[in-house]
């Protein structure tokens, strides 16, 4: 069931007394064909999470799992890279510019499976079929194809090694509304016909409604609420969580929310106070909230939050 | 649905301004890079002499002691010199040899700087060290300075005069290289390639590095008009490609002392010749390394 | 307040025009949103308003006025002050000058535009900084920019946009660059001080749920065209142009699949989006007409206009 499992993830750059902690020990499960939407301002350590998950970048501590054995120091493998794939942020970017799509595309078949070299035209062809660009795109280059275009071919050069997961990280955050509505339409008719599982990296909360099936949300390098993506949005817990959904504008023009305004800003991950990350901009904040560190606790099964004030357990007795 | 009306300019979603003078108005290539126009029709005309020159001129060793400085005729156009040698003959032979030497010297202190750039750029830590410490200590001496103390050691053959220009020049292009490749290397694509599955070393030399070398390009023209000048003022030192051999630097070192007794064109045709393709090599690179490209 | 009527303007030595007819009127303490994807023309509308269009692009013909003063001479040199417009961009960080204390740069526009002495701007160049809602304004007005938070950069921003209390601001793609949380406070903040200071403002962004949030009216552009304009409530309810309710679909359903993925096409001297509209029809090849859809509510399109004329005739 559980795909990929974090433990107590880190990711520390630097060391010393300049060190930032981006990741601070995050636990996670990706289970198999979901989509996993992790949401936060920046800042928060999402793409940086979504880096080491794909082995872009090594953990300073914890294990990952991969269908239950630990891949950590073994990305550079043929049958962990094959089957853990990432779209990334800039389509123009993260596309070779002096490339054309098919040997771009051709690059994972040839360097990561055993696909004869007389297949691997018509396994390009199909793939580009199934990300709705056709055959014929494959002798254009990058910089002939639009935004859209080219997220369409990145998204397929994920898929060419047929992974099992694929970290999309603000695959539509670049793009307009229009475009960004129909790669999200792409991405959910890939995931019916693949299975494939994705951990949904976005600042942007409606988009991340839109597709995935549970969401973390992330604050300074924790997961500071974990739920299925109805329960987030419709009763969310964290104090943190409710502002961050009140502050994002609504098309609907009669709700006028109550509107939680958080004062201040995201402290830097270098200059973290004891406790509670969120103290200084909590509106729910008390003593203890500047002494201990919550941890992330059920507060309903398949709910975590990670917050004094909702724990299970009789929260302030003082 | 068929569409009621032809689309005719191309789908591409993003608009930027700043790309309509070079793409969608309709001025010519001369218009908008007059400067490296010039240098192309001179380069142009260079290679031609270069190429098919030497073939209609006459030798340009025999001596004719007998017709010693003539001054430019129809016969000789552009005189003769002290042993009644051709100039006209002689600067042709030299155009050859000349750009010759300054393109291959070019391309070669281009193929290897890049590389040793692409090393010290993607590689970084403790190889990028040592590479740049080198690089410095070379660059503290002039091209030209270090040229001749290299000619000095290993003597002035040909081939040996252009490999000592060649490492002269490679430190610009490990420098410009590295440069490139440290924010090429930032980019998403390198870590789409990886994820490709690209081991290190062809990431680098697949992906990196052809996106690292357009300037690297322009430089190698402003590198190659700066080697025809170095050699041929190793020449006219006296250290550099020797007499009797048709070589412009050669040709105005022996011309230069009778300038004074009134034969100017000995030397001043094959300085002129040097000057104008120096010119129309940095032509060349100025206005595609500069503003407007 | 602010007048905009038949603003044209195109690529220099080409057919090609960047925008064409665009017109709107903003009242004073009202808000308008200016909405479209990337390569609407919404930006270059504000920079052809500003005066302030990039090098290659030339100014065709149209009329800018503020408060009926105005603007636009016939060679399309704009002539405004300080006190009639006043424009923020998307990057506040890359707006400001990195090398100045952002205290002094404020008070360099006020001492510049209204001739007060050097000490008394400095003190209204802090006063607007704590107006705008920064903590401790007498030390952030001695900071350097990169000192200072996106979130901060833009409130300066705005404290320099406003400090010569412009009739007109134009806000470009203010809160895209920051997150949600900040944004949200940058929302409250313009929306208070268009309430104090009354002025008429042209809200740029291709988030149409911030127009829903922020905006009085809403003008509808595509490829250097209007395609609709009119009351917010009206438009995003009730869109009347195929264009408009693409975008609003986009939102939370699926996208009409007969709408293909184009970029804009600039040489088209008809409708613009008639190349992607399923429902173009001859008539398109004409440059449409500005047709009344409701109240205060216009929309630029044929299907309109034969509505209009069919209905007539019937």
């Amino acid at each position: 069931m559980s795909l990929l499992e974090l433990h107590s993830v880190h990711k520390i750059y630097g060391s010393g007394a300049g060190a930032v902690p981006a990741v601070r020990g995050v636990d996670l499960t990706l289970r198999s064909g979901e989509t996993l939407g992790l949401v936060g301002e920046s800042g928060c350590g999402k793409t940086t999470l979504g880096r080491v998950v794909v082995g872009l970048q090594p953990a300073t501590s914890g294990t990952i799992t991969f269908e239950g054995r630990p891949i950590e120091g073994e990305y550079g493998r043929r049958d962990i890279r094959r089957r853990i794939q990432m779209v990334f942020q800039h389509p123009a970017q993260s596309l070779n510019p002096r490339m054309r799509v098919a040997t771009m595309l051709a690059e994972p078949l040839k360097l990561l499976t055993d696909v004869s070299n007389d297949a691997i035209d018509d396994r390009i062809a199909s793939v580009l079929t199934l990300v709705g660009l056709g055959p014929e795109y494959a002798g254009r280059r990058s910089s002939e194809l639009s935004g859209g275009q080219q997220q369409r071919v990145a998204i397929a050069r994920a898929l060419m090694s047929e992974p099992d997961v694929i970290v999309l990280d603000e695959p539509t955050s670049s793009l307009d509304q229009s475009v960004r509505s129909r790669i999200i339409a792409l991405l959910r008719d890939i995931q019916q016909e693949r299975g494939v599982a994705y951990l949904f990296i976005s600042h942007d909360l409606s988009t991340v409604q839109r597709i995935a099936d549970r969401v973390a949300v992330m604050y300074l390098g924790r997961v500071v609420e974990l739920a299925d993506t109805k329960t987030i949005f419709e009763s969310p817990e964290h104090p943190y969580t409710k502002a961050l959904l009140s502050a994002v504008p609504s098309m609907d023009l009669d709700a006028r929310r109550t509107r939680v305004i958080l004062e201040g800003e995201t402290p830097s991950p270098s200059e973290l106070p004891v406790g509670c990350s969120f103290q200084d901009r909590c509106p729910l904040v008390h003593d203890r909230c500047r002494r201990e560190f919550p941890a992330l606790l059920p507060t309903r099964p398949g709910h975590d939050v990670e917050c004094f004030a909702v724990e299970p357990q009789p929260a302030v007795t003082e | 649905m068929t569409e009621p009306f032809p689309a005719s300019s191309g789908d591409d979603a993003t608009f930027d301004p700043t790309e309509f003078d070079a793409t969608l108005t309709r001025r010519s290539f001369v218009r908008r890079n007059p400067l490296a126009s010039a240098g192309i029709t001179i380069l142009a005309l260079y290679i031609l002499l270069a190429v098919f020159g030497p073939s209609f001129v006459a030798d340009p060793l025999s001596t004719d002691p007998a017709s010693a400085f003539q001054s430019p005729s129809a016969d000789h156009w552009f005189g003769t010199d002290q042993f009644g040698r051709d100039v006209f003959a002689r600067a042709v032979h030299s155009a050859r040899l000349d750009l010759t030497i300054g393109v291959t010297v070019a391309l070669a202190a281009m193929v290897i700087g890049s590389l040793i750039g692409l090393i010290a750029g993607y590689w970084g830590g403790w190889v990028d060290e040592v590479i740049m410490r080198i690089t410095d200590v070379v660059l503290a001496f002039p091209g030209f300075v270090l040229a001749l103390i290299l000619v000095a050691v290993i003597g002035n053959s040909i081939p040996n005069v252009a490999v000592a220009v060649t490492v002269a020049y490679i430190p610009y292009f490990v420098r410009l290289t590295r440069a490139e490749v440290l924010s090429q290397r930032e980019m998403e694509y390198v870590d789409g390639a990886r994820l490709a599955g690209n081991p290190p070393w062809r990431t680098a030399l697949r992906h990196v590095l052809p996106n690292s070398l357009e300037s690297s390009l322009v430089q190698a023209t402003l590198v190659a008009g700066w080697s025809i000048l170095t050699v041929a003022g190793l020449a006219f030192l006296g250290v550099g490609i020797r007499p009797p051999t048709a070589e412009w630097g050669v040709m105005v070192a022996e011309g230069a002392p009778q300038i004074i007794t009134g034969q100017w064109w000995t030397s001043l045709f094959p300085g002129g010749m040097i000057v104008l393709a120096v010119m129309a090599f940095h032509f060349i690179g100025d206005e595609f390394g500069g503003e407007g490209y | 307040m602010l007048e905009v009527n038949d603003l044209t303007i195109g690529v220099e030595h080409s057919p090609l025009s960047l925008l064409r007819e665009v017109s709107f009127t903003v009242e004073a303490g009202q808000i308008m949103g200016l909405v479209g994807e990337s390569g609407s023309g919404k930006t270059m509308a504000s920079l052809a308003i500003m005066g302030i269009l990039p090098p290659g692009i030339e100014f065709r013909e149209g009329s800018v006025a503020v408060d009926g003063r105005a603007l636009v001479a016939a060679d399309g040199v704009v002539r405004r002050t300080a006190e009639e417009m006043a424009m923020i961009f998307q990057h506040p960080r890359s707006a400001l000058n990195p090398t100045m204390r952002v205290g002094r740069q404020i008070s360099r526009v006020i001492r510049i535009n209204q001739g007060v002495p050097a000490e008394e701007a400095q003190q209204r160049a802090v006063q607007m900084l704590a107006h705008v809602g920064i903590p401790g304004a007498q030390r952030v007005a001695k900071a350097y920019p990169h000192q200072l938070s996106g979130g901060m950069c833009q409130r300066v921003m705005i404290a320099m946009a406003l400090s010569c209390r412009p009739k007109v601001l134009i806000a470009d793609e203010a809160t895209t660059a920051l997150d949600v949380t900040i944004q949200a406070q940058i929302f409250d903040l313009i929306r208070d001080l268009v309430a104090e200071t009354q002025a008429a403002v042209v809200f740029i962004t291709h988030d149409l749920a911030a127009v829903a949030e922020m905006c009085d009216r809403v003008t509808v552009m595509y490829g250097g065209q209007v395609m609709e304009t009119g009351d917010t409530r009206s438009v995003l309810t009730n869109p009347q142009h195929p264009y408009t309710r693409f975008l609003l679909d986009a939102i939370e359903r699926e996208v009409d699949p007969r709408v293909e993925e184009k970029g804009v096409n600039f040489a088209l001297s008809g409708c613009r989006f008639a190349h992607r509209c399923p429902y173009a029809f001859e008539a398109c090849r004409e440059f449409p007409p500005m047709v009344r859809v409701g109240d205060s509510h216009y929309a630029s399109c044929f299907l309109h206009a034969e509505e209009r004329s069919s209905s007539v005739t019937a």
